[in-house]
């Protein structure tokens, strides 16, 4: 697989904290890498240090199949487009003006202006000064500066923090539609599970500064192995039932949880709760959500 | 190069960075114009040595407050829109803060040159007696430029660390109160030298004497004060490397 973001061994630590550690980033090429955490967990932390933006203490980062240094950072940042936490722009200057200096410094040509005024739906407010705009709209005007160039891979931190709700959706179908329409890879930070679900291809969750989960989101879906909620009208008979069996159970409120059965195996232990007088009168099949997931892998709550 | 140069000036755009040069220019012009709207004849004679003395205390006084609105001007517009993190993805730390200190330069130069500009026109019209000398212009340019331009790197570092501009404002007005306390201190004074805005007074050029039998002052030259024109020399390199060095250090 080709990756467009590799990274090994990225570390960096804060007056003897350490913030990251050990992260092997790898990002596959034209999808949308979900970049998972709670608040503080070093996602921003990581994605500047891929920016060059912050020094790393150790490890390296290897961008479009060149390994990143002082010397080429540049170069390499050519390809790529970010924004990074809270949205960048001149105040004093209209939104046309504020892409116009990313442009001038891209060396990208005069009508890419044009191009992502018309991508992110600007092109009525362009001549308005960037300070009498909206969160949503500074938003979207740094995702068009983000856009100059045509970046092959876009960072984008946390961009739909304090959007309302039609600003969320719009930047996510924007986003999803950059790999299929463009090409472009996406590497995306949120602490929102549910954006990831509706968004990435691919996600890795990084906790407490270390990576702990990389994988496409599929994948991470088999994680929430699926359990069984049995509904029974006595359950110390039925649980009884069960350790006979060697069965691994769980009372809760709703009934009692055991791990899921093939069909044959179902099929078999109803027939014997019946038997044993349990009173089985349902059988239902539950999935761990994402966010029981995030919770196993992270032992924190996250944000739904 | 010319590409960051020219981005630079495209930020400039409805900052007014011109207009607060245009208008301390403005103002120092009424105030040379009262000070001359008092002259009597022997004044007239010596015009350019009375007026350039006149000058220098002028420049103490205002140069610090510009430099500190100028500064804030061209730097604060980076933090208020935290474009640091978006800019350094695009150009070197290093070229910015270059860019930043060329630009204000720039503006000290012409500002500077009006100065020159406009005494010589003024002079003209006035009719000062001798035409004014290019020693003069010289070591006008020496008194007012590196000088400036050590307190614009410290006012450039200030507004990039300080979010509220009022620090680096009040940090101005601080060096134009300290910069007209050196001029009552002799050049052997510590005073003088331990401040930076005190330095105006040190490269000062021009000394006078007054009679008090006769209430006459008489101008003359001073030749340039070399151990502070090096020491002024030496902060400016070091302070715009060290400055340099902290703002390619800080993390954006």
């Amino acid at each position: 697989m080709e990756y467009i973001v590799e990274t090994k061994g990225l570390s960096k630590s804060y007056k003897g904290k350490q913030v990251v550690r050990d992260v092997d980033l790898k990002v596959p090429k034209g999808c949308v890498y979900g970049f998972m955490g709670p608040n503080g967990a070093g996602k921003s932390t990581t994605l500047k240090m891929l920016l060059g933006l912050i020094r790393a203490d150790s490890g390296e980062a290897v961008i479009a199949g060149n390994r990143m240094n002082r010397k080429n950072r540049l170069q390499i940042l050519r390809c790529t487009g970010s924004l990074i936490e809270s949205p960048s722009y001149y105040g004093h200057l209209t939104g046309r003006e504020n892409l116009e200096i990313v442009r001038s410094l891209k060396q990208a040509p005069e009508k890419e202006v044009d191009q992502v005024l018309k991508l992110v739906r600007m092109e009525r407010q362009q001549n308005k000064r960037a300070r009498e705009y909206s969160l949503g709209m500074k938003q979207r005007l740094g995702l068009a500066a983000a856009l100059i160039g045509r970046p092959e891979l876009l960072i984008l931190d946390e961009p739909t923090n304090g959007l309302d709700p039609s600003g969320i959706q719009e930047i996510r179908e924007l986003i999803c539609e950059l790999p299929k329409r463009m090409g472009i890879t996406v590497l995306v930070s949120s602490h929102l599970l549910s954006e990831m679900d509706q968004m990435a291809d691919y996600v890795g969750i990084i906790n407490h500064g270390q990576l702990i989960f990389q994988d496409k989101l599929d994948a991470l879906h088999e994680h929430s192995k699926n359990k069984l909620l049995l509904r029974v009208m006595n359950r110390t008979t039925a649980l009884k039932v069960l350790e006979n069996r060697g069965v691994e159970s769980r009372a809760t409120e709703e009934g009692i949880l055991i791990p899921g059965l093939p069909d044959d195996h179902a099929a078999a232990l109803a027939a014997e709760l019946a038997a044993g007088g349990a009173g089985l009168y349902r059988m239902e099949e539950r999935q761990k959500s994402l966010e029981d997931i995030f919770l196993s892998l992270t032992g924190r709550r996250a944000s739904l | 190069m010319l590409r960051e140069w020219k981005t630079e000036w495209m930020k400039l755009r409805r900052r007014k960075a011109g207009l607060l040069i245009l208008a301390f220019l403005g103002f120092t012009f009424v105030w040379c114009a009262w000070v001359v709207s008092d002259a009597d004849l022997q004044d007239l004679a010596d015009g350019y040595r009375w007026i350039l003395s006149n000058l220098s205390i002028i420049n103490t006084i205002l140069l610090p407050t510009m430099l500190a609105m100028l500064a804030s001007r061209l730097c604060d517009m980076e933090i208020k829109g935290n474009t640091l993190k978006l800019i350094c993805t695009m150009e070197e730390k290093g070229r910015l803060f270059d860019m930043k200190v060329l630009t204000g330069g720039v503006y000290l130069v012409f500002y500077v040159g009006a100065e020159l500009l406009l005494l010589v026109l003024g002079g003209t019209l006035m009719g000062f007696g001798d035409p004014i000398e290019s020693k003069h212009i010289l070591y006008f340019l020496l008194q007012n430029i590196p000088v400036s331009l050590v307190i614009y790197l410290l006012q450039v570092m200030l507004s990039f660390r300080f979010e509220n501009q009022i620090i680096p404002l009040a940090a101005g007005l601080f060096g134009s109160f300290i910069g007209l306390f050196s001029w009552f201190f002799p050049d052997s004074s510590l005073f003088r030298w331990i401040f930076v805005w005190g330095h105006y007074s040190l490269l000062h050029f021009i000394g006078n004497t007054w009679d008090e039998a006769t209430r006459i002052v008489t101008y003359y030259d001073v030749g340039p004060n070399w151990a502070a024109l090096g020491l002024v020399t030496a902060l400016l390199v070091s302070g715009y490397l060290a400055c340099r060095y902290l703002f390619i250090r800080k993390e954006v």
